[in-house]
């Protein structure tokens, strides 16, 4: 290659033809574009200048088991303003029709204007009839005042189940941030429950339609016949494995009284219903939340928000005992002829630890039908704190159930490492077993986990991720999405299982079991009762459960805090659901399956099943104290 | 004094920046002060006034410390895009920025400056010349290398206009017409290939006769012709084998008239602004499109449309010549700076601004595909701004030691 000499005269002559000859290009086209064809680019920028508009898709709908539409979707009726119509001397009258304060009406007006002057802006959500009646009637003399219908979430069952469905409100600025790009001001976003977690299936696709308009802004009619529109697309249904009447019954049940119910399918790990008492009501969100309404929530002392179903952590009492028997027989360190007496109390150390009963010569079926704790303290001492740990987590315990919401609480199962680390290496005892071993002391589980914990119980070892959704539809191809959700299974000898699951039968079919009230007309019910201690003031009653004890159906677990024995308080409950799932209603015709003496009352407020009677303790309103509220819930985590 | 400035003071530079500066502030302000970017005026404003001092900065620091520096300064902005590329802030889908306080800064604005300053460098050496293939790859490797960062970003329109500042700096610097044709065939026969075959083969029997007059030897014109063959061919297949909608993408990049309401919305409305403007425009704040902010963020890639409309081809001239007279003026003064790094950095900067206006107003006019870079001066964006200033520094202080070797 030869090279020429370095910036020759030459060179700068080539160059500078180059810049000539761009610019020659360019005056070329201005003065194509701007005398040539002025007049014809003129009359576009005058007469057809296209904006996109924005068309909301319908949010999918959710479906039950059974087919039944739960969540539907409502005409709403929003007050929309386009800011370079809108006269400001209306403003007072505007802040009257529509009672907001003048100067946030003026604010929001200002946004408005900002973004852009000549597209409507949403100015009140959900506004009612005497509102719209109202604007309506001023209609002429409140120019760039609009009226726009959409749609709003409408529940068209009893069942309220608020925790699970969750709600849909509109975006926060810190939202709008960190969802991206297909958000807008103004737009919804599901926020809780499976409308936070379904809401990329749930919200659809935006439309978008392109309208003409002149150079004043004002809109003249479509674009090209609308030939170039992007339609919307509608969210996709989705259809739960929950039982709207079950759920509903849960509910009603749970009346007046802090606590959960969680039951699921043990064939496939559907959840059937899952509550959270007391629930709110998912109205207050469909529209605009007032803020008096989220105060009224927030400040409540119940905390109606805060879902007990999958959030708090207690201990689950005798309920956790099925845990340490299977560990005591997959270890042999006893089999099904190992017994102990029962003096009705535990001496270690210098401390005795107490039972309910003196329940005399115990082999394990026993233990678990009457709920030994003699029993339990003594195998505990054999089986050691960490081959018990790790029987808790073959079942789930101490880790997420990994349900499809957000909301859930890992729990808390002690182990060596725990203790040290907590205590200090050597500085806590055997004792501390002890408790663990009857399930209370430091041990948290969630209602969640109890009843995944249930259904594995109920079918022998497997384990399917409990889910909410059961599938997807998808109602453009007509094709129903199934989803995978995780199972495997532990292995426990056939003969642990058959003798923990006796215990458990006998514990409600038995004379002398303590779930006794848990019982069905016609079916075998297998369930194991739990009263968790409680510091801060009346124990929490626990009861699990599953029937029909040879093919199960149903796996439950029901929590009822402050209240007392779980025999009394949650085994009623849980009796109840089972029944109404298996048989589709209530088919007993006395509150009580055992003869005993009781009182026939009505049912606290309910138009689920005004003829069913319940023991009189159950309907009792009761008196409760602060719940715990030291959870942290896996999205805090993520934050 | 007087004869000082007649002698030292570059009024041509100095001026024509100045006054492209106030059109830029002027059409911002007329695009924006209705809008949610309302504050986008004020913000350039400062940006401008931070940007004279570095001007004057550029200006007042001496050419041989500006050289000495070259080698590190470049360094360390190959740091900030490497640095940018793990922690950076995506804007617009590519990570290019960082954030800092409420402001973006765009390290790969003033990466372009220090590339040209370390190229300059090197081709001013007296041991090197272009026309040897080693010094020749060396070369290329400087400005190759932090386009590859760039790249990574991605950001393809910025590593463009490095590629677009080497090829004239290397014409300047002594490399054969031969060299610079071979090097700027394979992109056009790539970009033909992508539009028809038939535009190809047009292309490609073009680069040919082009190679045969200009041919060294005949074996290496025959080499490179072959090598653009098996490029445009294989550029074909992978087309075909793209999904529908990437194929759709790269056909509505090269003719936005294919996607009228999506991707070509923007060059559609720029057209409409730009020729609804007539000869004398609709006048200051009066554009119909700019008001009505049909182009969306108009004040950063598009800010030409926002003169078009309301001055018309009278405003549109006025900036043009404006940035002729910069431009010819730049040329002027690489060819009468006797120092070789001067003159390298004066072209290269010559280099730079002229692809910037090209491809930015023929964007607007629906000559170009639209590549999303700033048009000098005139945009908004404190990082380009600043950097353009400083190279408008560095035009003057060229200037004022035009005559010391």
């Amino acid at each position: 290659m030869i090279t020429e000499e370095f910036g020759s005269g030459k060179r700068k002559t080539i160059l500078t033809i180059i810049l000539w000859l761009g610019f020659a290009v360019i005056v070329g086209r201005l003065y194509q574009l701007q005398y040539i064809y002025s007049a014809e680019y003129g009359k576009k920028s005058e007469e057809n200048s296209i904006r996109k508009v924005v068309e909301e898709p319908i949010r999918g709908y959710v479906y039950d088991r059974n087919g039944k539409l739960i969540v539907d979707n409502r005409p709403s009726y929003s007050v929309m303003l386009t800011p370079i119509d809108f006269d400001k001397k209306n403003l007072l009258f505007l802040s009257q029709i529509l009672s907001i304060p003048e100067d946030v009406l003026r604010e929001k007006i200002k946004r408005a204007r900002q973004y852009n002057q000549f597209m409507p802006a949403r100015i009140k959500r959900d506004v009612d009839f005497q509102t719209l009646s109202v604007l309506e009637e001023y209609k002429e003399k409140l120019p760039g005042v609009k009226i726009q219908t959409e749609s709003k979430r409408y529940y068209t069952t009893p069942a309220r189940a608020s925790h699970l469905l969750g709600y849909v409100k509109e975006i926060s600025d810190y939202q709008l941030e960190k969802l991206g790009d297909y958000y807008q001001q103004g737009d919804v976003v599901g926020s809780v429950g499976i409308e936070a977690k379904y809401e990329k299936y749930l919200r659809g696709q935006k439309g978008f339609e392109f309208i003409s308009q002149n150079a004043k802004g004002q809109m003249i009619g479509t674009f090209n016949n609308g030939k170039d529109d992007i339609p919307p697309k509608d969210g996709l249904d989705l259809h739960l494995a929950v039982d709207a009447d079950v759920q509903a019954l849960a509910e009603s049940l749970m009346t007046n009284r802090r606590g959960a119910v969680v039951a699921v399918d043990p064939n496939n790990g559907g959840v059937i219903a899952l509550v959270s008492s007391p629930e709110y009501d998912l109205s207050d969100f469909s529209g605009v939340t007032s803020p008096e309404t989220w105060k009224a929530l927030n400040d409540d002392d119940s905390k109606p928000l805060f879902n007990r179903a999958t959030l708090t952590r207690y201990p689950p009492g005798s309920t956790f005992k099925m845990v340490l028997a299977i560990a005591a027989l997959e270890n042999h360190v006893i089999d099904g002829n190992f017994r102990i007496v029962c003096h009705g109390s535990f001496k270690f150390g210098n401390r005795v630890f107490m039972d309910e009963h003196v329940h005399g010569s115990v082999n394990i079926v026993e233990a678990i039908q009457k709920s030994c704790n003699v029993f339990f303290y003594q195998l505990m001492l054999k089986v050691g704190l960490d081959p018990w740990a790790a029987m808790g987590k073959e079942f789930g315990f101490g880790q997420l159930a990994d349900i499809d919401i957000f909301e859930e609480n890992p729990g808390l199962l002690p182990t060596t490492n725990y203790f040290n680390r907590v205590y200090g290496e050597g500085k806590w005892t055997q004792g501390y077993l002890l408790s663990l071993g009857i399930g209370q002391g430091e041990i948290g589980v969630t209602p969640l986990q109890m009843a995944d914990y249930t259904a594995m119980l109920a079918n022998k070892g497997h384990h399917y991720q409990p889910h909410i959704v059961d599938y997807i539809y998808n109602n453009r191809t007509h094709k129903a999405d199934t989803i995978a959700y995780k199972k495997d299974s532990i292995q426990i000898s056939e003969n642990a299982w058959d003798l923990v699951r006796e215990g458990m039968r006998r514990a409600v079919m038995s004379p002398g079991g303590t779930g006794w009230e848990a019982r069905i007309p016609g079916i075998e019910v297998a369930g194991k009762t739990g009263t968790a201690q409680n510091p801060h003031g009346k124990s929490h009653a626990w009861f699990i459960g599953f029937a029909p004890f040879d093919h199960p159906k149903i796996a439950i677990c029901v929590l009822v805090e402050n209240a007392g024995y779980g025999g009394s308080f949650a085994a009623p409950i849980a009796g109840l659901c089972m029944e109404k799932y298996l048989y589709g209603e209530i088919i007993r015709t006395q509150p009580r399956l055992a003869p005993k003496v009781t009182t026939t009352i009505s049912l606290p407020d309910t138009n689920v099943m005004h003829h069913v009677m319940l023991p009189s303790h159950i309907a009792t309103v009761q008196k409760v104290v602060q719940p715990q509220t030291g959870f942290q819930s896996r999205r805090d985590l993520q934050h | 004094m007087n004869s000082f400035f007649k002698e030292y003071f570059d009024h041509t530079t100095f001026w024509t920046t100045l006054a492209l500066i106030a059109v830029g502030l002027l059409s911002i302000y007329s695009a924006t002060f209705d809008t949610q970017a309302g504050r986008s005026f004020e913000h350039q404003l400062l940006w401008a006034a931070m940007g004279f001092v570095l001007m004057m900065a550029a200006l007042a620091t001496p050419l041989r410390v500006i050289q000495r520096l070259s080698y590190v300064s470049y360094f360390v902005s190959l740091t900030l895009l490497i640095v940018v590329l793990a922690i950076g802030k995506k804007v617009y889908g590519s990570t290019s920025w960082f954030g800092i306080g409420g402001f973006g800064i765009q390290p790969s604005e003033f990466v372009k400056l220090t590339t040209l300053l370390a190229l300059a460098s090197y081709l001013s050496r007296n041991d090197i010349s272009v026309g040897k293939t080693t010094d020749l790859l060396k070369a290329c490797g400087i400005v190759l290398l932090p386009v590859g960062l760039i790249v990574l970003q991605p950001d393809f329109g910025t590593a463009i206009t490095f590629i677009a500042m080497l090829l004239p700096v290397l014409y300047w610097a002594g490399a054969s017409r031969f060299l610079i044709v071979a090097l700027l065939i394979p992109p056009l026969i790539a970009v033909a290939a992508l539009v028809s075959t038939t535009t190809f083969i047009i292309v490609l029997a073009l680069a040919g006769i082009t190679l045969y007059l200009l041919r060294e030897d005949t074996f290496s014109s025959s080499l490179i012709f072959g090598v653009n063959v098996v490029i445009g061919i294989f550029v074909q297949v992978v087309y075909e084998k793209l999904p529908l909608y990437q194929q759709k993408r790269i056909a509505t990049f090269l003719d936005p008239n294919n996607d009228p309401l999506g991707a070509g919305y923007n060059v559609i409305q720029a057209k409409v602004a730009i020729g609804s403007g007539g000869l004398f425009g609709k006048g200051y704040l009066h554009g119909t499109q700019t008001q009505l902010n049909f182009i969306p963020k108009q004040w950063t890639d598009f800010i030409f449309c926002v003169p078009g409309e309301e001055f018309g081809f009278i405003g549109a001239i006025v900036i043009l010549a404006l940035f002729a007279i910069l431009l010819l003026h730049g040329i002027k003064l690489a060819h009468i700076a006797k120092n070789k790094f001067g003159s390298v950095v004066a072209i290269g900067i010559t280099a730079l601004f002229a692809f910037h206006i090209f491809v930015n107003i023929g964007m607007s006019l629906g000559l170009m595909p639209v590549i999303g870079i700033p048009l000098p001066f005139l945009s908004y964006g404190g990082s380009s701004l600043c950097s353009y200033m400083i190279m408008a520094g560095l035009l003057m202080n060229v200037y004022a030691n035009r005559k010391e070797y």
